[in-house]
């Protein structure tokens, strides 16, 4: 029985020798060690992150020095007064009660150990939840709105709207007011600043700023539904002249306009593809679905598609075979999507849908090909 | 033995101790305890197999092991299962079996309100389950926010039967609660004053207080959440000038101290332990039951540290955040008592005491967590993510269970006679801890390169694939070491070794009764001299050592068996299923043959009530009823004579 409990201990032992460095050094871009990961904390690009990583390391200090001393004694104590062999089994060790002094030293000590982590504790709650007003006075807003199971973006300022890709002027104060549409969602930008609810009814705010342009993956980080997994966003950041340029693209329309959804600039030779395209998003997919930058309607806003990075909140890469198999199985890609079983009446959720989904536009790899040379076409 | 009973013509009160009738109407608090165990067992290893599949889905990125609505129910049940029907029930087993033996009791104060407690909580962890028999289980998170849990979002019934079974279980705690406080403070034997009480017969009384003041909430959030759902209130709904943020204040003032609730119990247990196996008494003892007694109020004053990324405003966030971090200090206290207790011992490393020397480590880990998650802007990154499971999980599991385990190792010989096989439990709590460790340590990694909770998959790119992997074989280890557990208590019962009275030389009242104790436990009175007093009978000196006074002429007054507890709880469950089901088909309760028409709350719900209502009233009419017994002579050697002892009985 000994020899049974050994190997076994020592096979535990082996995986998790095993397993330690392949925790440490997970692979591809997203290592741990490396501190690269998509959504690293231990990777802050702006000083609200980099502020939160700090306050931390101070905690992450305080907590293995208690654990080498309160843990050392432990250990000390288990070693040094543990029972050895040829001793006495009746002997009774002296029966102490108690050492108030001693009791007294260590909850003193506790406590100034928590004045440690409280003081910058409270410097970060401010630095969090003051907004910073710069000299310059200029702070760039942008209304983020949260729905099942994608972000709207909103720039008040030059009347854009878009989804799922934020964008906005590295080295700058960008304050976002946060609103939900439906249920409680949070937006979670790990490099640049620890998460804030989205709560309906509720008007939150916080603020981001990278220090230099960069690209960045987001999460929503509060259960949200059936896609809550998938509802990622991406956060680009750019030099104060390409942000102007983004600006003005953005506002520029993409399509015809008047009631007419026609790309205005596509290929010559793409052009029966791209008109099919046209037709088929007004029937299919326009009725949720805005490729105005000045309108918002139920689902995110498409104008300038084509030059955005990823498809499904941040889930899919921008690519023909990702937006291919996206228009025809959302529900394959994010469960429960209201673009494939439709947006339902909030009176009557189990009824019949107030907006149709594609469930039952039986669209064929045709009409999706059409569909993604209309959508390109929108840069 | 000679019995009286009360009797109504057919309805006396039952008579027969052993097979079905003896359990289904025993009041007799070492059964309903065993119930209890049996019961918390059985859902411990239901919410084990729904974490072997939370763990078999995120073992690969992009998996699609079971899709994401059963995923989102998966996790939404092994939380409710495991911290309801787990790790509550298993406290409560405990309470029920050990608290009146500490204190030199009989049975509880309310014997029927104690078996009632027991079949609640089966009524409720039936009902919460049975969602999964009707494709249906809530899926919601175990805390379900509003609004995703209104009508409009949550259309299903998955949520009702949260609702309406967390309700029965509340009943249950409260029930034990009153029940626990009434006999700690009245039935104590006499010379048994607070400060000689053992620790874990204190962990209960604090524990019971903070059930009473913390349930309440959760049932008010529970019926306001009931009514948004069915009845076109607005409680949480904006359009209707609600909040949703109300829930979350609601359900966190009793979630926090809830987690207090699942966790002194435990430390009851440790305290309990760590003494026998270091042949010396507690170190501190009128600290560690003071630390136990502000942990328990303190808890109250720290929710919205689970609120801290809702925007709660600098005052709040940074009161909350200094609340917090004061609740570090009493648990550090207890530590470090732990600590002082072991320090100058002589420490033996048996089963339990393995389970406790690892409860000190990781519920110090967990602490550790627990102190980054107090400081706003740590958690700012961490709330929400995978390094908040790898929190509370080392809290948890390191923490609560591992002194559950310890506690089933501690009083198995007290409760069966037998003896439970050290090497073979060895073996176990090694496979327990690595497993555990491994399955959790990398979740801190996995928060902190920014997985969020709750998600059904993620990414490839994102780097968590490893940590992942490995968490899930250790989950595996895990679940097999809590399987092989059962399985050897199981085994034990029947082909354990005798064990004695008092096997391990521990030093509290219940360890000098038999093992199994006598249906009536003390066949004497105890006159208690001395904290520990089975100690200082054994090693101490003749003045501290305890007298026993005989029970005079007409024997042991014992509470007689009734139906009417059970009765109550099936009236509450049929209640309970009429409300999930109010408004569904008959065809949707009943398969096949049930038809279309609409069930309303005059079809099942008031044939429940009714039956409940009955069911007190005949629980009233029956009276407290009892009998007498004596008890075995041999038990009454040494025993003073209660005329001559100048003590009452």
């Amino acid at each position: 029985m000994k020899w049974l409990t050994y190997i076994w201990i020592g096979i535990l032992l082996l995986i998790t020798g095993i397993s330690i460095p392949q925790c440490l050094n997970t692979a591809g871009e997203g290592s741990f060690i490396n501190k690269t990961g998509q959504q690293s904390t231990l990777d802050p690009q702006g000083p609200i992150a980099q502020n939160q990583l700090d306050v931390f390391y101070v905690t992450l200090w305080v907590t293995l020095f208690l654990f080498i001393t309160v843990g050392g004694a432990l250990a000390f104590a288990t070693w040094k007064f543990r029972v050895r062999k040829g001793d006495d089994p009746d002997f009774i060790p002296a029966q102490s009660h108690g050492h108030p002094l001693v009791e007294l030293g260590l909850v003193v000590g506790s406590a100034a150990l928590l004045v440690v982590i409280a003081i910058p504790t409270f410097s970060g709650i401010l630095l969090k939840d003051q907004i910073p007003v710069p000299e310059d006075g200029e702070v760039i807003e942008i209304n983020v709105t949260g729905y099942q199971w994608w972000w709207g973006f909103e720039y008040p300022e030059h009347g854009i709207h878009t989804a799922n890709e934020i964008v906005f002027p590295a080295g700058k104060v960008v304050k976002l007011n946060l609103k939900a549409n439906d249920v409680i969602h949070s937006f979670w930008l790990p490099k640049l600043a620890g998460k804030l609810d989205l709560i309906p009814g509720r008007d939150n705010k916080m603020w981001i700023q990278a220090d230099e342009p960069g690209y960045f993956w987001g999460q929503c980080a509060e259960y949200c539904g059936d896609s809550h997994a998938y509802m990622l966003f991406r956060a680009v950041a750019l030099s104060e002249e390409d942000y102007a340029a983004w600006v003005v693209d953005q506002q520029t329309q993409s399509v015809v306009g008047e009631a007419d959804y026609s790309p205005v600039n596509f290929e010559e030779a793409d052009k029966d593809l791209v008109l099919k395209g046209t037709d088929l998003f007004v029937q299919n997919c326009a009725r949720c679905h805005s490729v105005d930058p000045n309108v918002q309607t139920m689902g995110p806003n498409l104008a300038h598609f084509g030059s955005r990075t990823s498809i499904a909140a941040g889930w899919l890469e921008n690519e023909p075979e990702n937006l291919e198999h996206w228009i025809l199985h959302p529900d394959k890609v994010k469960p429960g999507n209201f673009m494939w079983k439709g947006f339902p009446d909030p009176y009557n959720p189990k009824g019949p849908p107030q907006m149709e989904g594609l469930k039952d536009a039986n669209l064929t790899r045709e009409d999706a090909q059409a569909l993604v040379a209309y959508l390109y076409s929108l840069k | 033995m000679s019995t009286t009973q009360a009797t109504y013509g057919t309805w006396s009160r039952p008579l027969k101790k052993t097979g079905l009738v003896g359990f289904l109407t025993t009041v007799d608090h070492k059964k309903i305890g065993i119930g209890y165990a049996i019961g918390a067992l059985f859902f411990l290893l239901v919410g084990g197999v729904e974490a072997l599949i939370i763990r078999l889905q995120l073992m690969s990125p992009e998996n699609n092991l079971v899709d994401a609505e059963t995923y989102n129910q998966l996790f939404t049940m092994h939380g409710t299962t495991m911290v309801f029907l787990a790790v509550m029930p298993l406290s409560a087993a405990f309470f029920n079996y050990i608290m009146p033996l500490q204190i030199g009791a009989r049975d509880v104060a309310f014997p029927r309100l104690n078996a009632l407690g027991l079949w609640c909580f089966i009524a409720g962890g039936v009902i919460v389950n049975l969602s999964w028999f009707f494709q249906a289980a809530p899926a919601i998170g175990w805390f379900g926010y509003a609004p995703l849990t209104s009508k409009q979002f949550d259309p299903d019934i998955g949520t009702d039967f949260w609702i309406i079974g967390l309700q029965i279980l509340g009943i249950a705690s409260l029930a034990g609660s009153f029940n626990f406080i009434t006999t700690i403070l009245n039935m104590r034997a006499p010379g048994l004053t607070m400060m000689r009480l053992p620790v874990f017969t204190w962990m209960t009384l604090i524990t019971s207080f903070l059930i009473i003041l913390a349930f309440p909430p959760i049932t008010i959030a529970l019926v306001e959440l009931m009514f948004d759902r069915h009845f076109g209130t607005h409680f949480f709904n904006v359009a209707g000038g609600g909040k949703p943020i109300l829930w979350q204040h609601v359900f966190w003032i009793f979630g926090h101290p809830e987690v207090y609730i699942l966790i002194l119990p435990a430390m009851g247990i440790i305290s309990e332990v760590l003494p026998v196996f270091s042949r010396k008494p507690l170190f501190g003892y009128p600290l560690v039951v003071f630390s136990g007694a502000v942990i328990g109020f303190l808890g109250f004053a720290v929710w919205s540290h689970h609120m801290f990324t809702t925007g709660l405003g600098i005052v709040a966030t940074s009161a909350f955040a200094f609340l917090t971090m004061l609740i570090s200090i009493p648990t550090g206290v207890k530590i470090f008592n732990w600590i002082g207790t072991l320090w100058g011992g002589r420490i033996s490393f048996s089963v339990p005491m393995l389970y406790a020397l690892g409860f000190i480590w990781m519920f110090m880990m967990g602490g550790f967590t627990g102190i980054m998650h107090s400081s706003p802007p740590v958690d700012a990154q961490q709330q929400d993510s995978y390094f908040v499971i790898a929190h509370f999980h080392y809290v948890l599991i390191g923490g609560s269970i591992f002194a559950l385990l310890c506690g089933i190792y501690f009083w198995f010989p007290k409760v069966t006679g037998k003896l439970m096989d050290e090497a073979v439990g060895k073996i176990f709590f090694y496979t327990i801890f690595f497993g555990f460790n491994l399955a959790f340590f990398p979740m801190h990694i996995l928060g902190m390169t920014g997985m969020p909770r709750r998600t059904h998959t993620y990414k490839a790119e994102m780097g968590w694939a490893e940590p992942n992997f490995w968490s899930t074989i250790g989950a595996l280890i895990l679940g097999v070491g809590i399987a092989a557990v059962v399985l050897q208590v199981i085994y034990s019962c029947f082909k354990g070794k005798p064990s004695g009275n008092n096997p391990w030389d521990a030093r509290t009242l219940e360890w000098d009764t038999s093992s199994p104790p006598k249906e009536y436990n003390f066949g004497y009175t105890p006159i208690i001299k001395a904290r520990d007093q089975v100690w200082e009978n054994n090693h101490g000196t003749d003045l501290k050592k305890m007298d026993k006074i005989a029970p005079d002429s007409h024997g042991i007054h014992m509470p007689d068996q009734s139906w009417w507890p059970l009765v109550v709880s099936i009236g509450l469950f049929i209640a309970g299923l009429g409300v999930v089901f109010h408004h569904q088909t008959w065809g949707m309760l009943i398969p096949f043959i049930g038809g279309d028409s609409v069930i309303s709350l005059l079809h099942i719900t008031m044939p429940g009530l009714l039956l409940t209502f009955f069911g007190i009233y005949m629980w009233a009419l029956e009276g407290p009823g009892g009998y007498h017994l004596h008890p075995d002579p041999e038990e009454l050697k040494s025993a003073i004579d209660p005329k001559e002892s100048g003590h009452w009985e």
